[in-house]
């Protein structure tokens, strides 16, 4: 039988108790839906409308059509901001995901003064990333800082870590790694699932320790990795606050650009340049790149991704 | 019908709660004016002197200071801007009146009665655009030649005497450049762009700039840029820009504090501004510090550019949107008389642009403060040459600056490549 439709829409009759219930359901959303409607989607509908013209914040936009995305493809800044972002993206976030996967095994195995050491590689994550960026700079003073005392103990020449280009990123890295407490966590928590079982199998099979770890632990624990994957390029892409402290009192992008980020050039148009329209055409920009980087990071990961169950 | 009742009663409240918050009262009917200062060391000191305002007026004075940079944009489009803005630099003026967010002050003039013969002319220039003045200088800032003379009496030079052409300055500073035993660099004579840029400076020192006098025109790639930033570039590359890099890594950031290189003994000569000589700086941080002051020599070939400085400081404008211009400009007026200029700059040690101020003995009675006064009242103090694409152009300047001194890069090809982008840029903004 077809259904008729009408309009408007004849919604099942509610009993009182449930149009009372559905009031205060919705009286409870209200904040969120308030804040939601008033921070995040108005601002994306208006930059988007935005990222189309010339903004003039006391007159009325000037309609330019797609010209901001097209001076971007053009725009030398643009390319590099992007390149020294996905330098960070594709290094810089596997690195720290490698680096967090060995320090979570080795927390999670069976030693005395576990949960202390658990607490030490976890609390740099809680410092304020202002506050952990300038101590930074101090480690990295390729004079005074202990970093480079440290390398020249062995005997190596430590680097320019903040002046010089082929260095300000790796040095910006390691900070990040400092701090990738929560990472840890996270894959703390998926090794407790791990079953034991898999492992006593494959312990009873002859597989040692590596063995062991490569094919029953890297596999379960996948899901994970993925989730901290997602998460760190998408973060990584925005990457902003450790820049910005980073170059210390220079410029923004100290040394020659080389600390230029995506979201720096764009904060850089935006609030420093005014040039509100082309740095809106840039954060719509950014949201496809990572939205495409994001679709294509699942579908790849399929088949490398175990779900139990 | 109770829950209705109460539904009904708790979504208004919301609602009320919410457009109380969002429209902040609306227009401000009380006579409170707001004053937002970007810089201010000391707000309380700040909102002590405004106080003053309050005292003699009966009206009401909030100091809100320091801003950071990316405040200023909001304070001047939101729906309630402060009745004065004070800027850190006359450099977005231009801009801002463009995009119709500062008001014309020729009004305000009138109104408060603002006397523009008692400003010194060189930071009231960066304010005029042809026969309009967009601004009006509160305090400004010069830079002239630092030297630590324990250091050069270490290095058998007279203490007591600054070089005194730009060709002597590398003289000195070669003398004064220091490696240790292992031949590593341990001090530096001379450092051109120590804790920022001074090109605009070096650039005037050899007769131009990169905009044409009326700023009208890029000149980014003329003579004088290209011998300043070439000038620049020996202190790096004679020494390794390298090594020089290494050895200065955080001299920057130890600025305000006792491990600052031209306190310890680490940097000879550098150019800064006459705050320096004041109470909060090396008379805090290292008291028995023995250095000199004296303006930056010219070159040798060019005597008559000798007291050649730039300009460049606080600016105060009046936002468009504020809701009483009168009261505004009766505010500025107040804050430009040459009394509350004397008292705001003396305590801060930064030079007075009212010329009544500064002749307060407070003023001349520290002869190194003196030096820039003096260098204040000289027909070769120019105010810098600022134009809508300022910032834009600053920041690619800076880039290049940058490439020169730290990697040795040629400075013509990179400023032709400049001049190419930045022209038609300047040309469309000027239209």
């Amino acid at each position: 039988m077809k259904r008729k439709w009408t309009w408007p829409p004849k919604l099942p009759k509610w009993k009182p108790r449930q149009r009372v219930n559905f009031r205060i359901g919705m009286l409870f959303l209200l904040p969120w839906t308030i804040g939601f409607l008033a921070f995040t989607l108005y601002p994306m509908v208006a930059s988007f409308v935005y990222s189309f013209s010339i903004y003039h914040s006391k007159q009325p936009l000037e309609w330019v059509g797609l010209q901001n995305y097209a001076d971007l493809l053009k725009d030398s800044l643009f390319w590099q901001s992007l390149s020294n972002t996905l330098y960070m993206v594709a290094i810089g976030v596997p690195l720290t995901l490698l680096a967090s996967f060995f320090c979570a095994v080795l927390l999670n195995l069976k030693v005395r003064g576990q949960s202390i050491y658990r607490v030490i590689y976890f609390l740099p994550s809680i410092v304020p990333t202002v506050a952990s960026t300038i101590l930074w700079l101090w480690i990295l003073n390729p004079q005074t800082g202990i970093l480079n005392t440290l390398l020249g103990y062995i005997g190596i020449q430590g680097p320019n870590w903040m002046s010089n280009p082929v260095w300000s990123k790796p040095g910006l890295i390691l900070l990040g790694m400092w701090g990738m407490g929560g990472t840890i966590v996270i894959y703390l928590s998926g090794l407790q699932d791990v079953p034991i079982h898999l492992l006593e199998a494959a312990e009873l099979d002859g597989a040692n320790w590596w063995q062991r770890l490569w094919h029953v632990t890297v596999p379960m624990v996948s899901p994970i990795t993925l989730f901290n994957l997602i998460t760190g390029v998408i973060w990584m892409f925005q990457y902003f606050a450790q820049a910005y402290v980073f170059r210390g009192s220079h410029s923004l992008g100290y040394p020659l650009n080389s600390t230029l980020f995506y979201s720096v050039y764009l904060y850089q148009n935006a609030f420093l340049w005014l040039k509100m329209g082309y740095a809106s055409a840039m954060a719509w920009v950014l949201f496809i790149i990572i939205l495409i980087c994001t679709l294509l990071l699942l579908k790849v990961s399929e088949r490398f991704t175990y779900y139990a169950g | 019908m109770k829950h209705k009742n109460l539904w009904l009663f708790v979504s208004l409240l919301l609602i009320a709660s919410m457009l109380l918050a969002s429209c902040g009262g609306g227009k401000p009917k009380t006579s409170v004016l707001r004053v937002w200062i970007q810089w201010g060391d000391n707000p309380q000191q700040i909102q002590e002197l405004f106080d003053k305002y309050t005292a003699e007026t009966g009206i009401k004075v909030e100091v809100t200071a320091p801003l950071e940079e990316d405040k200023i944009l909001p304070a001047l489009t939101g729906s309630e801007p402060p009745d004065v803005l004070v800027l850190s630099g006359g450099d977005l003026v231009k801009s801002y009146y463009k995009e119709g967010l500062v008001e014309e002050l020729s009004g305000a003039i009138q109104t408060g009665n603002i006397d523009l013969n008692d400003f010194f002319p060189a930071p009231l220039d960066q304010c005029q655009m042809g026969d309009k003045i967009l601004c009006l200088p509160w305090g400004t800032d010069m830079y002239a030649l630092f030297w630590n003379k324990d250091m050069f009496e270490a290095a058998g030079l007279d203490p007591n005497t600054p070089p005194a052409t730009m060709e002597e300055l590398a003289e000195f500073a070669d003398k004064l450049t220091v490696r240790g035993a292992d031949g590593k660099l341990e001090q530096l004579g001379f450092l051109p762009d120590q804790a920022w840029s001074h090109s605009d400076l070096y650039v005037r020192m050899f007769g131009g700039f990169w905009y044409s006098e009326d700023g009208t025109q890029l000149t980014a790639n003329s003579q004088p840029v290209i011998d300043a930033l070439t000038w620049q570039q020996q202190f790096y590359t004679k020494y390794g820009a390298d090594e020089v890099l290494a050895l200065s890594s955080g001299w920057a950031d130890a600025y305000m504090s006792a491990d600052y290189p031209f306190y310890t003994g680490k940097l000879a000569m550098y150019v800064d501004g006459e705050w320096m000589t004041g109470p909060n700086f090396i008379s805090a941080f290292k008291p028995e510090a023995s250095y000199g002051v004296a303006p930056f020599p010219p070159p040798a070939d060019h005597p008559e550019r000798a007291n050649t400085a730039v300009v460049q400081g606080t600016v105060a404008v009046i936002p468009a949107g504020a809701v009483d211009k009168d009261a505004s400009a009766k505010l500025l007026a107040w804050m430009m008389s040459p009394a509350i200029v004397a008292e705001e700059f003396c305590f801060n040690a930064n030079l007075p642009t009212s010329k009544k101020a500064a002749e307060d003995p407070c003023f001349t009675s520290n002869p190194k403060f003196k030096v820039f006064v003096d260098l204040m009242a000289s027909p070769n103090a120019k105010y810098i040459i600022t134009t809508p694409i300022s910032l834009e152009l600053n920041d690619a300047l800076g880039l290049v600056e940058e490439q020169v001194l730290h990697t040795g890069a040629d400075p013509k090809l990179l400023l032709d490549t400049l001049q190419a982008e930045f022209e038609p840029k300047l040309q469309e903004a000027l239209k």
